[in-house]
């Protein structure tokens, strides 16, 4: 039994000692990325460090090990996209003893900057020299995640890695995949395909809107994140409203719809930030491409793609849409080896390895910077809740 | 109200178009570039467009402007006169993009209905439709007499001056003023359209119409509800 196993168990796509070889310099960034953490007090800080670090250098290990990004990749993002609002509501009862977040504390600026609201920001900034969100510029005692931190971290990422912020860093899109995840089969196969212009329509719509308004729109009316975030106090049939939009929106686009289709439907149908970033992999180094004599047109990419950034007519181009957020499931789903990552200005599948390394440890450097601190602090939180002596 | 000399209206009804024209740009900026994004490329077509647009937001402008000088200043500070007005032309505008949404008229514009396999942005190019005036003169009226802040400024000023005549010319400035913010939306007619283009500045124009719908109504049931 044992020896038919060994015998139908595909060969490891690289050995155990190259793999570590080629781990160190992640397990070497998590402990730098870590270690101001080990010099402050705090027990429970300095296990949530602790088990990401080893997290992320195991789940590294095995990427390096199988050869797969895709597989692996989504332990960590569903793990960020869960236990993130969990460090976060934590925090925000410990300080307001709400979620809600009430009008005094925006006039003062205490309201956490999120990314998506970034390109809602531009308009109002260049015609006005107004910033639209109620945060503050530079980081106070009372909020460190203020608007200038935040848009230099995600403009030093979006440079680098384009898209793949939505598939390495959105702290969001791990609900929806977990949910995906969660579903054997796909009950719903068909979905139209102009269903994946919906984002674009959504980000005109919030950006001319924001600009008319001064106000952030998507964050005052369209975020489904805000059910499991912070959102304004109900106080009128207005507020009402927009609470009852953000329920049904995150129901539905990340708890059904994610489950009946096996697919990331708010990154894919709905996040105007996404179409946004979408712009950012025309200037980006690192893509998907598909080499087109070892492919055979089977569409299993498309099918396992979770964000439809893949068409018939783009596979036979040779690449992938606009909106490819690189989480890699098309290469690993390829049996013929056609999916290959690929560097901007080189050859299609001469080394594509090469490429995969080069952009999982910009990506997974990320992961760790970003979502490592959150998915640090969340497990500390959770410790703490926890009855231990 | 001080009554200047009409020298001085005119610098000041100028100066106040230019300075508010971004505020005017995001005020209609919802409704024009849905609109313009709608049309077919080129510059020469998106002129015309924006001229026939302008004209009618000229005219919104001076039967507000005619308006406010007969009713005095107590309709630009009136809060309940302005919100049937404003909740009305809300709607009104809602409608009109709706309309655009809905790609009417389909019998002359080929890219009303998109084919579901040109859907990948930056696809092929769609060919050109002609547009109609009425579209341009309906929406340009509205947004002419769309009350936002500047316009209501300008109201308080046009409102004290001595003659219909002077408001009516105190308005025309004011417009040439904020008119020249609106230039840069003729350079839409340079990018290409695609059917993915128009398909998204159709799905825009219909999410605008639900808020200005929603807007709009909001305002008009309060009003009915509460006085």
């Amino acid at each position: 039994m044992a020896s038919s196993a060994a015998r139908t168990r595909p060969p490891a796509f690289r050995s155990v000692g190259r793999s570590i070889l080629l781990t160190v310099p992640v397990a070497m960034w998590a402990l730098l990325m870590f270690a101001p953490t080990f010099r402050a007090p705090g027990r429970n800080h300095h296990l949530g460090a602790s088990a990401v670090i080893v997290f992320m250098t195991t789940l590294f290990f095995l990427m390096m090990r199988t050869g797969k990004t895709y597989r692996w990749r989504r332990y960590f993002f569903v793990a960020l996209g869960f236990l993130f609002p969990v460090g976060f509501i934590a925090s925000l009862v410990a300080v307001r003893g709400s979620m809600s977040i009430p009008i005094e504390r925006m006039v003062s600026g205490d309201t956490p900057f999120c990314y998506m609201v970034i390109p809602l920001l531009i308009i109002p900034a260049a015609l006005a020299r107004t910033l639209i969100f109620p945060g503050s510029i530079l980081p106070t005692a009372s909020n460190p995640h203020s608007i200038a931190v935040m848009i230099g971290l995600w403009l030093a990422m979006t440079l680098v890695l384009g898209k793949a912020w939505c598939s390495y860093g959105c702290f969001f899109g791990g609900i929806e995949e977990g949910f995906a995840a969660a579903s054997k089969h796909a009950k719903i196969r068909k979905l139209d395909a102009r269903l994946r212009l919906v984002p674009w329509a959504i980000l005109l719509f919030v950006v001319v809107l924001s600009a008319a308004l001064f106000e952030p729109v998507y964050c005052m009316w369209l975020c489904p994140f805000k059910a499991v975030t912070e959102y304004p106090a109900v106080h009128s049939v207005e507020t009402a409203i927009q609470m009852g939009i953000f329920i049904a929106l995150f129901a539905a686009l990340v708890i059904v719809l994610p489950f009946l289709t096996k697919k990331r439907t708010q990154c894919a149908y709905f996040c105007p930030f996404g179409a946004f970033q979408s712009l950012f992999n025309r200037i980006n180094l690192f893509e998907i491409r598909f080499d087109r004599d070892k492919c055979v047109d089977c569409t299993l990419c498309q099918t396992a793609c979770p964000t439809m950034a893949l068409s018939v007519e783009s596979i036979r181009e040779g690449g992938t849409l606009l909106n490819c957020m690189k989480c890699g499931a098309c290469v690993d789903s390829c049996k013929k080896g056609a999916a290959v990552w690929h560097l901007k200005g080189t050859k299609v599948a001469l080394k594509p390895e090469r490429a995969r390394l080069l952009f999982l440890y910009g990506a997974w450097a990320m992961a760790t910077l970003f979502g490592g601190s959150i998915l640090a602090s969340s497990i500390a939180t959770v410790i703490g809740f926890l009855p231990l002596r | 109200m001080a009554v200047l000399p009409l020298s001085t209206s005119a610098v000041e009804a100028l100066v106040l178009g230019l300075a508010t024209g971004p505020v005017c740009l995001a005020s209609c900026g919802p409704v024009v570039l849905p609109w313009m994004l709608v049309q077919p490329r080129g510059v020469r077509g998106h002129a015309r467009q924006m001229s026939l647009f302008l004209a009618a937001r000229l005219v919104g402008y001076l039967v507000f402007a005619a308006a406010i000088w007969f009713a005095g200043i107590a309709l630009s500070r009136s809060w309940s006169g302005r919100s049937w007005l404003f909740g009305g032309v809300q709607v009104l505008l809602a409608a009109g993009l709706l309309i655009y949404a809905a790609g009417w008229p389909r019998a002359r514009c080929s890219i009303a209905r998109p084919r579901q396999e040109l859907v990948q942005i930056g696809g092929a190019s769609v060919d050109a439709a002609r547009p109609r005036a009425t579209g341009a003169l309906v929406l340009g009226f509205l947004t002419g007499i769309n009350l936002c802040p500047p316009f209501l400024v300008a109201g308080v000023q046009a409102a004290g001056l001595p003659s219909l005549a002077q408001a009516l010319l105190f308005f025309a400035i004011f417009f040439a003023g904020t008119a020249v913010w609106f230039m840069p939306f003729v350079s839409l007619g340079v990018v290409r359209r695609t059917s993915s283009f128009i398909t998204v500045a159709r799905m825009a124009a219909a999410l605008l119409a639900c808020w200005y719908g929603f807007t709009g109504a909001s305002l008009l049931i309060e009003k009915a509800i509460y006085g």
